[in-house]
């Protein structure tokens, strides 16, 4: 599983020498990755050290000043029409660090919503899909909830159903249970924890050290804006080579 | 004097409520209250299409709308009126009915009004919304349409019935160019009776205080209704989430 050695059919995502500055400051110094298809990416590093930027270029909800990500064959940032963009964004699940779920919706028709006006699923069959995933998530009771009466876990067990309705191969997660009471975070973490099992690409930013020794494939160590170390998780947890890392995983067992 | 007021209404209540109607034009109660409620209706998608506009990243669409919305605001309304009534017509050649004029000047007026209040509540939401219904493949109108105008609009609400109640204000302004309403009949009342000033225009008063009144109260009464549902049905013990799982899970 070395960068070198995929071919570009097991190429889910391949992040090419992507540069990207708020103005004058570089967040994004020269990204270079990919992940296989099935495989489970943690990404950690520092706070500010541009891991929501890198996670959000992926899917174009921000842009870059150079460079190219391609998904599925294509590039993301390549000039394209915005209903070519809106398709490959709905192939690639996205989960927020605060949910964004839509509160005016109940938990079913946040989760039905988009099948059914993005790709013209009809609602009986989008609702019968939703009530499965929310089962899956272990909410099936919560259907008829609005989001402001369910819990942190509730609500991001939720999030991860809606995305997983537009059926996308790939799964990004930003800091999924980093905005979470600590009892919450493990009934999140089984849901994850569950799709790897069944073979889902994931690429995931979080410092959940046993989420990341349990089911990642590769840690990816990003700081200043560039990966400086990429390992099995045993590896980069025992034996962090690049000092910044040793630092980081220091700072943060205490 | 009560004695006065009540001849005066016995007198003239079907002038007061519906004008000259159906030997000359509608008036009265009747004009003011359909005037108020088309200018509202057709403000309202108005203020949607400025807000959206003001929003939008392509300066052609943002900068002729939000210059629209502070000249609209900054100047008074009487003025506007003016401006519609005289040049109009000199530029359109059109001869153009006082109602009509009226109504274009209060959709203007109130659309760029409740525009910075549709403005403020799509600001208000924040990022995430448009971000998740992004990264679902929305489109940018879909995500308008069906994610974030039925948040912003529904917290909208009480500005509405407020601007409702402003709306039926200005509409007294429509005298100015002879708009047959309310304050025209009663105005025409008082030339008959030409004595009597003080008691007509204290009905005058107390109409439209009555009705703007309610419909104030009916505002407040949402605000309250919309923000006991903003902090979480959870919190409601009128509406255990048990319930409404159950409603849900019929209609399914
Ligand atoms: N919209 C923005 N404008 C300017 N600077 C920004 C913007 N968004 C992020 N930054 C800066 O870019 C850098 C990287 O931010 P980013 O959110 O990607 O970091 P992060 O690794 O996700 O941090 P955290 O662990 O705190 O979430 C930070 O220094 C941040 O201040
Ligand atoms: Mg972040």
């Amino acid at each position: 599983m070395t960068t070198s050695a995929s071919s570009p059919q097991q190429q889910a995502i391949r992040i090419s020498n992507v540069c990207k500055s708020y103005g004058n400051y570089p967040v994004l110094k020269g990204i270079e990755a990919e992940v296989i298809r099935g495989e489970v990416v943690v990404i950690c590093g520092p706070s500010g050290s541009g891991k929501s930027t890198l996670i959000r270029t992926v899917n174009r909800l921000e842009e870059i000043n150079s460079g190219a990500i391609t998904f599925d064959g294509q590039n993301i940032h390549a000039p394209m029409r915005t209903k070519e963009l809106n398709l490959l964004r709905s192939r690639i699940g996205f989960v927020f660090q605060n949910f964004n779920l839509f509160p005016h919706l109940s938990v079913v028709e946040n989760v039905s919503i988009s099948p059914i006006r993005v790709k013209g699923v009809a609602p009986g069959v989008a609702r019968d899909k939703a009530l499965k995933l929310l089962d899956r998530v272990g909410l099936a009771d919560k259907a008829g909830a609005y989001p402001g009466q369910l819990s942190g876990g509730q609500q991001q067990r939720v999030a991860i159903a809606r995305a997983l309705a537009m059926e996308p191969p790939v799964m990004l997660f930003d800091e999924p249970t980093s905005a979470l009471d600590p009892e919450m975070v493990g009934e999140v973490l089984a849901v994850m924890k569950g799709l790897a099992a069944e073979g889902m690409t994931m690429l995931c930013v979080t410092h959940e050290m046993g989420f990341a020794r349990e089911v990642a494939d590769r840690v990816w160590f990003i700081d200043a804006g560039e990966i400086l170390e990429t390992a099995p998780p045993e590896e980069f947890f025992k034996h962090p080579r690049h000092p910044r890392a040793q630092r980081f995983l220091a700072d943060l067992r205490h | 004097m009560i004695g006065d007021i009540i001849t005066i209404i016995n007198d003239y209540w079907l002038l007061l409520l519906i004008g000259q109607y159906p030997n000359g034009p509608l008036g009265g109660l009747a004009n003011t209250l359909i005037l108020s409620a088309l200018s509202i209706a057709l403000a309202f998608p108005v203020s949607i299409l400025f807000a959206l506009a003001r929003l939008s990243k392509w300066p052609l669409l943002r900068w002729p709308v939000t210059v629209l919305v502070y000249v609209t605001r900054g100047v008074p309304l009487l003025m506007l009126i003016l401006w519609s009534y005289f040049l109009v017509p000199l530029l359109t050649g059109a001869d153009v009915p006082s109602f009509v004029t009226m109504l274009t000047t209060l959709v203007i007026y109130q659309g760029a009004f409740l525009s910075e209040v549709v403005r403020a509540g799509i600001v208000a939401l924040g990022e995430g919304q448009m971000d998740a219904a992004r990264a679902l493949g929305h489109s940018y109108l879909s995500a308008m349409r069906f994610i974030i105008l039925p948040q912003a609009l529904y917290n909208m609400i009480p500005s509405m019935i407020s601007t409702f109640v402003a709306t039926i204000k200005d509409t007294t302004l429509g005298y100015v160019i002879n708009v047959p309403d309310l304050t025209f009949a009663a105005s025409q009342v008082n030339n008959q009776l030409l004595t009597q000033p003080f008691q007509v225009f204290l009905i005058l008063a107390v109409v439209y205080y009555a009705i703007c009144w309610s419909l104030t109260y009916l505002a407040n009464a949402v605000e309250r209704r919309i923000s006991r549902r903003r902090a979480g049905p959870a919190n409601d013990p009128a509406s255990p989430s048990l319930a409404q799982a159950k409603i849900v899970s019929e209609q399914l």
